[in-house]
């Protein structure tokens, strides 16, 4: 079994986690995957074991170029971990990935949550926050076997208008 | 899909136990009490009751060990995980077990020290507990409480539709205007608007006085056939339809399932109103689950009582509102009465269709209401004869059940 502290917490992957594993164990060698059906070879994640457009249950992991845009947002001003209370506030970020935009269905997309976090791994600020902002995966170590995917901000030119939250 | 059994069955009792921060006592002790006030308000007997059904997120009793405490000898029972949505789904699960033959009249029931023992936003204990499986994705970034879990589907909506702050809040104004007409309310402070932007933010764009009010509590209704409820105390309230815990293709996730701005309710919608015969230009009174303010709105939408991101203006434009065109949690919800996982808005509807919805009027168990919503007056909805609550559990999770006087 594989285990950290972090922030207060223990994050645990056991041995038989089918989901999970394979996942942080990538991002420990600083690689970004999701699950690949090798049936219909559409991409998944979360990475649960079952493929939700073909039902297949064969899949591999796919490494995948860890750039795409937030999607969605929030800033917590309230944390109700007591590890997390000298980040706030800190933004949490839905990213869409590049791959598979739109399919298999419009407004379908791979999406992660991290931290938008500077390079320093500290909390970006509020004012650089805006969905349709360009980001890319860094990886924050929290040991040997175990990191996080986090995102940063690139220097990408954003497709889209930004839209940030006014209040 | 069925309409076979519409009007069929009917709640016949509903109960509570006071709304508090600390109950002083266990959700055994709570739930029994619920049930023997639904029981009573029912006029029927212990004996009477030969079913029973519950929800928990690992924080509640048995009905085993609470129909013990009422001398209740159960033919069927069955204690449920779930929160939010597990009511209406329940309701649903007492007709069937009714139709099955396996017993005649159930007792559904949640009991909770939803404030002093266990609280569903999440407390420094709970965020000791090791991290693994799906949580992985969730907690290391800092996302515990329901608020956390649900603001991004929120900012979104904002972002596509326009929706601002001040309309959101508009619920949680008209909430508090209701609970103010409510003796039990916990909150029955009317608040503004402003009162709800000047809040301190919990998780940007919810504000504190946009999320519900966690609290200690117990609650009860009783389910029975139409044919048996004929003879009792109160007038019936029927059974139209029900739909239970309906989810999103990606029920494992909240973000991943397009649009994420659409709750689960956009595929219970024409199953509910095919089995009930309506459509929602027919619902007089709305049940839609305030968890924060915007979930009332999200689903309000979602179910058709306006069109697609326009919700916020729904919410915002008196509609509403104890006087409006459709006023929602006349009770004060969650957002202002108590936290209980949505059972007491059922009981709330209940209320209002029989009619004999306790408020300051001082006649109201006779039906007799000033209609006068001023503050501290009265919260009866003239007429009321179709009411729908709209459950949720999460945006992927969700049901929904109609009921006639």
């Amino acid at each position: 079994m594989t285990s950290v502290d972090y922030r207060g917490m223990r994050l645990i992957l056991p041995e038989n986690d089918s989901e999970f594993l394979g996942y942080f164990a990538a991002a420990a060698r600083h690689e970004l995957v999701v699950k690949r059906c090798s049936s219909c070879g559409l991409l998944r994640h979360p990475p649960g074991p079952g493929c939700p457009w073909c039902t297949s249950l064969d899949w591999s992991w796919h490494a995948v170029s860890g750039k795409g845009t937030i999607y969605s947002y929030e800033i917590t001003m309230h944390s109700v971990q007591p590890g997390f209370r000298d980040l706030t506030p800190y933004p949490v970020v839905v990213v869409e990935l590049d791959e598979q935009r739109g399919i298999p269905t419009p407004g379908d997309g791979i999406r992660i949550i991290a931290n938008l976090v500077d390079e320093e791994f500290h909390p970006e600020a509020e004012a650089n926050v805006a969905i349709g902002a360009r980001v890319k995966v860094v990886f924050q170590d929290l040991g040997e076997e175990i990191s996080l995917p986090q995102f940063a901000l690139s220097d990408e030119v954003p497709l889209e208008p930004l839209w940030r939250f006014p209040g | 899909m069925t309409s076979r059994l519409r009007d069929k069955y009917c709640i016949v009792g509903v109960g509570e136990t006071s709304y508090s921060k600390y109950s002083g006592r266990t959700t055994r002790a709570m739930g029994a009490e619920a049930i023997r006030n639904a029981i009573v308000d029912a006029g029927l007997t212990a004996d009477d009751i030969n079913g029973m059904l519950s929800y928990h997120i690992g924080d509640s009793t048995t009905g085993p060990e609470v129909a013990s405490d009422l001398g209740i000898q159960l033919d069927f029972f069955m204690d449920c995980s779930g929160g939010g949505s597990s009511i209406e789904a329940l309701v649903g699960l007492a007709v069937g077990a009714i139709e099955a033959g396996m017993c005649e009249t159930v007792a559904i029931f949640r009991s909770m020290n939803g404030y002093s023992e266990v609280r569903v936003g999440g407390t420094g204990a709970r965020s000791a507990t090791p991290v693994r499986g799906a949580q992985l994705l969730t907690r290391p970034y800092g996302m515990l409480g329901a608020g956390h879990m649900f603001a991004p589907v929120f900012m979104r909506h904002m972002m596509e539709f326009g929706t601002t702050s001040e309309q959101v809040a508009a619920v949680k104004v008209a909430h508090s205007k209701h609970a103010s007409n409510n003796p039990k309310a916990f909150y029955k402070k009317r608040c503004t608007i402003e009162d709800v932007l000047d809040s301190r933010w919990i998780c940007k764009p919810l504000h504190l006085l946009d999320c519900c009010i966690e609290t200690d509590n117990a609650a009860a209704i009783v389910v029975t056939s139409a044919e048996r409820a004929k003879d009792l105390r109160h007038r019936p309230v029927h059974i139209m339809g029900v739909v239970g815990r309906v989810t999103k293709r990606r029920g494992d996730s909240y973000y991943n399932d397009a649009p994420i701005t659409t709750a689960a309710g956009k595929y219970a919608a024409a199953r509910i109103f095919g089995l009930a015969g309506v459509t929602p230009e027919d619902i007089d009174i709305t049940g839609s689950y305030d968890a924060f303010t915007f979930t009332t709105m999200m689903q309000l939408e979602d179910y058709g009582f306006c069109a697609k991101g326009e919700g916020g203006e729904y919410v915002s434009n008196g509609t509403i509102e104890l006087g409006g065109r459709r006023p929602n949690n006349t009770s004060g919800g969650q957002l202002c009465e108590g936290y209980t996982h949505g059972i007491s808005m059922v009981i709330e509807n209940t209320r209002q269709l029989r009619g004999t919805v306790d408020d300051y009027c001082p006649h109201w168990s006779d039906g007799i209401h000033s209609y006068d919503y001023s503050e501290g007056g009265c919260r009866q909805v003239r007429g009321a004869e179709i009411s729908m609550n709209i459950g949720w559990a999460t945006p992927v999770t969700g049901s929904a059940l109609i009921l006639r006087r």
